[in-house]
């Protein structure tokens, strides 16, 4: 099991205000419904005792509906690495932290040129993700134009299970890919059984906002739970344009697509392995363009872990994309207040939280490498302070006395390893040196981490026959 | 393994007991001091030093195998005969006149010690006129001056004229070190080295002395 790290430092909500969305919620669910674009979907909303108009293709959720599935649903979900040490255990204030798509650009890290992603850099990312330790799973962070729509499923999985154990998350682009995806997936494990009991890939399948599901998702969506494979069913709403521009409104909207996506879940297939699916988002209200790093963006995410543990849920939501256009300081400060937020929060699986510029549509590599440094900030901050008479070090300090150093105490030696987070990123030249050097700044030296990542042997950690029948 | 590689294995390991133990039973066995000190103390701390710079090994490890070090050292150094020297070289340190700070200054001296050299440690707070009194006794290869604070700096000038006007300057080495203090700012006052750490003190030190 990956190492554990729990947040629950900070909260927005109070109780109170944590049954008022769900009330809420359960008032939008029941009084104005999701459109379901998916005679299939429909069928099965009407079977199972919702409310259907298959005219307008409108799906309403009596109270009971919703609270059942609540239950149904699994508490805890663990979605598996394909190396022991990768298995992430979602549920509670658990939190891990890990990649997130699709980009369609990426800045060359030699000449720092944003150009269009292909298959190379789905490998070449997912290579160097799996050295990446902060980073706990990945998802498919790329779009490989070089596969165009047909050929990016296999493209996008396969190279992605090549290239590292750690759990593997994509949406997909065509059913018959969907199924080549699935069918290698249970080469790899042995059997459809050992699939669905340890899930080493899982799916997201979203819902658009406000309130509707497209056809071709809710078929994606319906056979991964069919096949046994976690599926989440996200949503990003866009405060002030897809969802209302308040905090509290764009969070209820949210909570009740999020819910309605776990409910479908738990009708196509009773304790279905879900995740509540939360990343709104908003605009920006001068130009209309998409904020995906805004701080409201972060407080609404975080927030949302709070209602994953009202309903014992585990949570997928995003936080650390920026919405800048080079690596400076805007993406620093933009990423590292949203990821702390959710982390405290205590969100189980937030991902977009490595590599993302541009609001999104943009991947670099050296980024993968200074977020996985602020993720390991992160998570240094959630082991928090260990408080306890040991770390206290009185006798320590009695030894020392005034005047002395404690630099050979029995607590230095002890701890000297592990107090401190291991920060490679940091230089530890003095100034001349680093002059002589050249002067990098974070972003070259982490240039140089991708380099030396990128410059090892493929380790091809999948079998290519498995990959090919 | 011989009781030699033992040595370097117990200083690599900082462990005192065992270091001054083997370096005890190697003397009784009749083997040459000079060869303990050459092939297991320093060929120990020349280990430790590799590791060191590789991030391997931390400062507070350093300093441990530096213990164990000396607990060997000293048990062979009054066995050393005439012309014989144990040490890579003597070093004076000190924190200037009007600064009390010393962790670097202490820090700067125990990576000394590690890498071999006779550290005189005359504490803080320093006079030019001490640090004269100090070079003629103790016939140092090599000062070090230290200085935490931007109103201290000039004391270290101080020093150096100091030294001048007693004739002794050229007898010595001087480097000079601590937070304000730069490559450029070394030169400015005519010392002969800037150490930003210990590790690089050492390495200036050994320098000098070679």
């Amino acid at each position: 099991m990956s190492k554990l790290y729990q947040g629950g430092l900070l909260n927005f909500f109070n109780q109170d205000q944590l049954e008022q969305v769900h009330q809420k919620t359960l008032d939008i669910l029941r009084e104005v419904g999701v459109k379901v674009e998916n005679k299939e979907a429909l069928n099965l909303f009407d079977e199972k005792g919702a409310d259907v108009d298959f005219n307008e293709k409108l799906v309403k959720l009596p109270n009971a509906l919703v609270e059942d599935a609540i239950d149904l649903a699994p508490s805890t979900v663990v979605l598996y690495g394909r190396e022991e040490e990768h298995n992430l255990e979602l549920g509670g204030k658990n939190v891990y932290l890990g990649t997130g798509g699709t980009a369609v650009n990426v800045l060359d890290l030699e000449t720092g040129e944003k150009r269009k992603t292909t298959t190379k850099d789905v490998a070449d990312i997912a290579k160097v993700v799996q050295k990446l330790d902060n980073i706990d799973f990945f998802v498919i962070p790329v779009f490989p134009d070089d596969a165009g729509k047909e050929k990016a499923d296999e493209a996008r999985f396969f190279s992605s299970l090549k290239n590292t154990t750690k759990h593997i998350m994509g949406g997909v682009y065509t059913a018959e890919g969907q199924k080549k995806v699935i069918d290698a997936a249970v080469g790899i494990a042995g059997s459809e059984q050992e699939l669905k009991e340890k899930p080493f890939i899982s799916f997201i399948a979203s819902i658009m906002s406000p309130l509707t599901m497209e056809k071709d998702y809710t078929d994606y969506f319906m056979y991964a739970v069919r096949r046994g494979v976690p599926v989440v069913g996200g949503t990003a709403p866009i405060a002030g344009a897809t969802s209302p521009i308040s905090l509290p409104g764009t969070i209820a909207q949210t909570n009740a697509e999020a819910l309605f996506m776990v409910v479908f879940s738990q009708l196509i297939e009773p304790g279905a392995k879900t995740l509540y699916g939360t990343v709104p988002t908003n605009m920006d209200m001068r130009t209309s363009n998409f904020r995906f790093g805004s701080i409201e963006m972060g407080m609404m995410n975080a927030a949302c872990a709070e209602l994953a543990q009202y309903y014992q849920i585990p949570i997928y939501n995003t936080a650390g994309v920026s919405d800048s256009k080079a690596i400076d300081i805007q993406s620093g400060y933009e990423k590292m207040a949203n990821i702390l937020m959710s982390g405290l929060t205590g969100t189980n699986y937030i991902h977009h939280a490595a590599g993302l510029i541009d609001s999104g549509m943009t991947a670099a590599y050296e980024q993968y490498v200074i977020d996985d440094q602020m993720i390991g900030m992160v998570k240094r901050v959630l082991r928090g302070l260990e408080f306890s008479e040991e770390r206290i070090a009185y006798d320590d300090i009695k030894e020392v006395g005034p005047g002395g150093n404690f630099l050979t105490a029995g607590s230095t030696m002890k701890y000297m390893r592990t107090e401190f987070f291991d920060d490679q990123l940091y230089d530890d030249r003095d100034w001349d040196d680093w002059l002589k050097d050249g002067a990098p700044d974070a972003r070259e030296r982490a240039k140089d981490i991708v380099r030396e990542i990128l410059d090892q042997e493929d380790e091809n950690l999948v079998d290519q026959e498995l990959l090919t029948n | 393994m011989s009781k030699m590689e033992k040595v370097v294995e117990e200083v690599i390991a900082g462990n005192v007991d065992g270091v001054t133990e083997l370096t005890q039973e190697l003397v009784d066995e009749g083997t040459k001091p000079s060869q303990i000190i050459k092939e297991g103390l320093v060929a120990g701390m020349d280990v430790v030093g590799g590791r060191f710079k590789k991030n391997e090994m931390f400062v507070p490890e350093v300093l441990i195998s530096a213990k164990a070090m000396h607990g060997g050292m000293d048990i062979v150094k009054p066995l050393l005969t005439e012309g014989e020297s144990s040490s890579a070289g003597t070093v004076i340190m000190a924190t200037v006149e009007g600064d009390l700070h010393d962790i670097g200054k202490n820090l700067v001296a125990m990576m000394l010690e590690g890498a071999g050299f006779e550290v005189v440690d005359l504490g803080v707070d320093v006079t030019a006129d001490e640090f004269v009194e100090a070079v003629k006794e103790h016939q140092p290869d090599i000062v070090g001056l230290s200085a935490l604070l931007t109103t201290t700096m000039p004391a270290m000038e101080e020093t150096l004229k100091s030294l001048e006007e007693a004739g002794i300057r050229d007898q010595v080495k001087v480097m000079v070190g601590g937070a304000p203090v730069s490559e450029g700012f070394a030169n400015e006052i005519g010392a002969d080295g800037y150490a930003a750490d210990g590790s690089t003190a050492t390495d200036i030190a050994r320098e000098f002395v070679s």
